[in-house]
């Protein structure tokens, strides 16, 4: 067993190798118009997977994870113009550590509640912070704001990519990896006996969240850097968390590669819709359809499809659950 | 102060229609255990049925009143034993699972009207659009006055309903403790299917209480999944006495915010107010909520 898990592990590493390397030269290979492609769904993957890292290994759905994206396009979007004139890099630490003090705010009084609030809550900071940033003068109202154009593909195109990776092995260390993602699945499963077992729940929920949300705020940096100009919707729109829920539920919730495969899955049906039919409104119909035939058939999502047995597979978990009889 | 009263007026009127698709929200709640983000979905709907009956059929938009319940009533009917299921099915955590499916339900609802219909703006005509009631110092448009009576009649015949009847104590019982209530020989399976298309039926009836008030886009159902949420926090979740107090709380607020201080700041008042409850006294202020 062991030789074969070992093999197994060697494969994988080869293969996100040999992925890294594909990604790395990408920009080289395609035209500027799928290159934009890449990039946006590099970052859905990223955004995805720090939506996971909450909703997935803690079980708490976060239905206003946009305005921990918006905060973050926001921050850059205010520091790098007029006066303060910051350069870009500068931003996305500042952004992080804004997105991070609020999610510390919000998170610490709404984690105690019980999941269906905390979904109406968190929902209900984001909209706050949307209708906020549509009455005040310093963001631009409706209209929005600029930002100093830089207009090269490339960068913003590696700036995601290692966005992404970084995001990704962050996941892969503290939730796959250590003792931080034990308790965090832990808590997920059974939170009062978590809480018996001497885990601090309440500390470990909070961690989760202020990761999650500060993962978010750096692509909405870069978002906000790479389209030039932002507006409330285009940033804190109810239709990203839309599309990150939606892309983990479909990837698989509280698996490492669900969200990449979901992310990645979505956002090029997106862009298809868009380039043969140039319509949104039918690719909100074709989300809410997704969302539904996955609860409804697929609740392991696509990651649940491929689990090992005896790995961390969703659907190995269930097929266990359902060996044991079930307790609830 | 004449208007500060007609602005009070206004919001009891308004908070009134809001309060009968609460109440159905609460029920929901209490006998499915499943929060429906799909009730603004709902309301919409029941908008656009009134539109097109008095548009397309020239019938007075107060005719489709009827018609949303037995239709809206009968696909909620259909949809409640899939949310059964979902919520109780053995997958790791049912009960985020059934909210996303709600979630989902709203997205596809609210995606298929705004690819059917477009971002265009329809209201419900009836026969007293357009005229106004003068009561004293006091002008309120007669549409909203009707409409209140309306929802009131819709609320009453509810709660005698719920606590007149032998199947009202029956869905009473089940909310309030499910197991016993199913050891009482309550079919809960059933049950649910019933509440889930009751609930859909009369938020369809709100709905087309509401386009004939203001107006109906697909975009609006957000809001009124807003004010859903708002009356079930304040309340506290499954509290239907609760709900009634909240809904006209949230009425009033809404007409004063939008009066003295200007519409645009009205949901950022809902929100903020929400957000505070949430933090201060998360089983709503009522106490009663699970």
């Amino acid at each position: 067993m062991a030789a074969h898990a070992i093999r197994t592990r060697w494969l994988g590493f080869l293969f996100l190798a040999a992925m890294l390397v594909v990604l790395a030269v990408l920009p080289w290979a395609i035209n500027n118009y799928w290159l934009r492609i890449a990039t946006g769904a590099l970052m859905w993957a990223g955004l995805a997977c720090s939506w996971n890292m909450l909703g997935g290994y803690a079980g708490y759905i976060n239905f206003g994870h946009s305005a921990f994206f918006g905060l973050g396009a926001y921050s850059s979007a205010l520091l790098m113009n007029d006066p303060f004139g910051l350069p870009f890099l500068a931003t996305i630490p500042a952004g992080m550590a804004v997105t991070a003090l609020c999610a510390v705010a919000i998170g610490g009084p709404t984690l105690r509640l019980r999941g269906a609030y905390f979904a109406i809550a968190t929902w209900a900071f984001a909209e706050v912070l949307i209708q906020f940033a549509t009455v005040m003068d310093f963001t631009g109202g409706t209209g929005g704001i600029g930002l100093p154009p830089f207009l090269n593909e490339r960068f913003f195109y590696f700036a995601m990519l290692v966005a992404a990776v970084l995001t990704y092995l962050v996941t892969w260390a503290l939730f796959e990896r250590s003792r931080f993602g034990l308790k965090v699945k832990a808590l997920r499963d059974h939170e009062p006996a978590a809480e018996a077992m001497g885990i601090n729940t309440a500390l470990v929920k909070l961690q989760a969240f202020v990761l999650s949300a500060v993962a978010a705020s750096v692509f909405g940096s870069i978002f906000a850097y790479w389209v030039t100009f932002i507006n409330p919707k285009s940033v804190f729109g109810g239709d990203i968390t839309d599309q990150m829920v939606v892309m983990v539920l479909l990837g698989g919730l509280g698996s490492l590669w669900g969200p990449a495969i979901g992310g990645v899955a979505l956002f090029v049906v997106n862009r298809l819709i868009w380039m043969n039919w140039g319509d949104t409104a039918f690719y909100i119909a074709i989300l809410g359809a997704a969302i539904v035939l996955v609860v409804l058939f697929l609740p392991n999502g696509i990651a649940g499809l491929f689990a090992r047995r005896g790995g961390n597979g969703a659907l190995a978990k269930a097929a266990e659950k359902l060996v044991r009889g079930g307790e609830r | 102060m004449d208007l500060f009263l007609q602005t009070l007026l206004n919001g009891l009127l308004i908070g009134g229609v809001i309060a009968t698709f609460t109440i159905a929200f609460q029920l929901t709640f209490g006998v499915l255990h499943v929060i429906d983000f799909a009730v603004g979905g709902w309301v919409v709907l029941g908008g656009y049925l009134g539109y097109y009956m008095a548009s397309g059929l020239g019938l007075d938009g107060f005719l489709a009143i009827p018609v949303a319940f037995v239709l809206f009533g009968a696909i909620g009917y259909l949809l409640g034993p899939v949310l059964y299921n979902v919520r109780n099915s053995r997958t790791a955590r049912p009960e985020l699972m059934a909210l996303a499916l709600t979630f989902g339900l709203f997205t596809l609802l609210r995606g298929g009207m705004l690819t059917a219909w477009g971002f265009n703006t329809r209201s419900v005509a009836t026969a007293l659009s357009g005229e106004s009631l003068t009561l004293g110092p006091v002008t309120v448009p007669l549409i909203r006055v009707a409409a209140a009576l309306f929802a009131a009649a819709i609320a009453c015949s509810l709660f005698l309903f719920l606590y007149r009847t032998r199947y009202g104590l029956a869905i009473r019982a089940t909310a309030e403790n499910r197991n016993n209530a199913a050891l009482m020989g309550v079919n809960i399976r059933r049950l649910s299917a019933n509440v889930y298309g009751l609930y859909a039926g009369i938020t369809a009836m709100a709905g087309v209480l509401m386009g004939a008030i203001y107006s109906v886009n697909p975009e609006v159902g957000l809001r009124y999944t807003l004010f859903a949420f708002f009356v079930a926090v304040l309340a506290g979740l499954g509290s239907v006495g609760g709900a009634v107090v909240a809904a006209l709380l949230l009425g009033v607020i809404e007409a004063y915010v939008s009066t003295y201080v200007g519409s645009s700041y009205s949901l950022l008042a809902i929100f903020a107010t929400l957000f505070l409850v949430l933090l201060i006294s998360p089983r709503g202020i009522l106490r009663r909520g699970l």
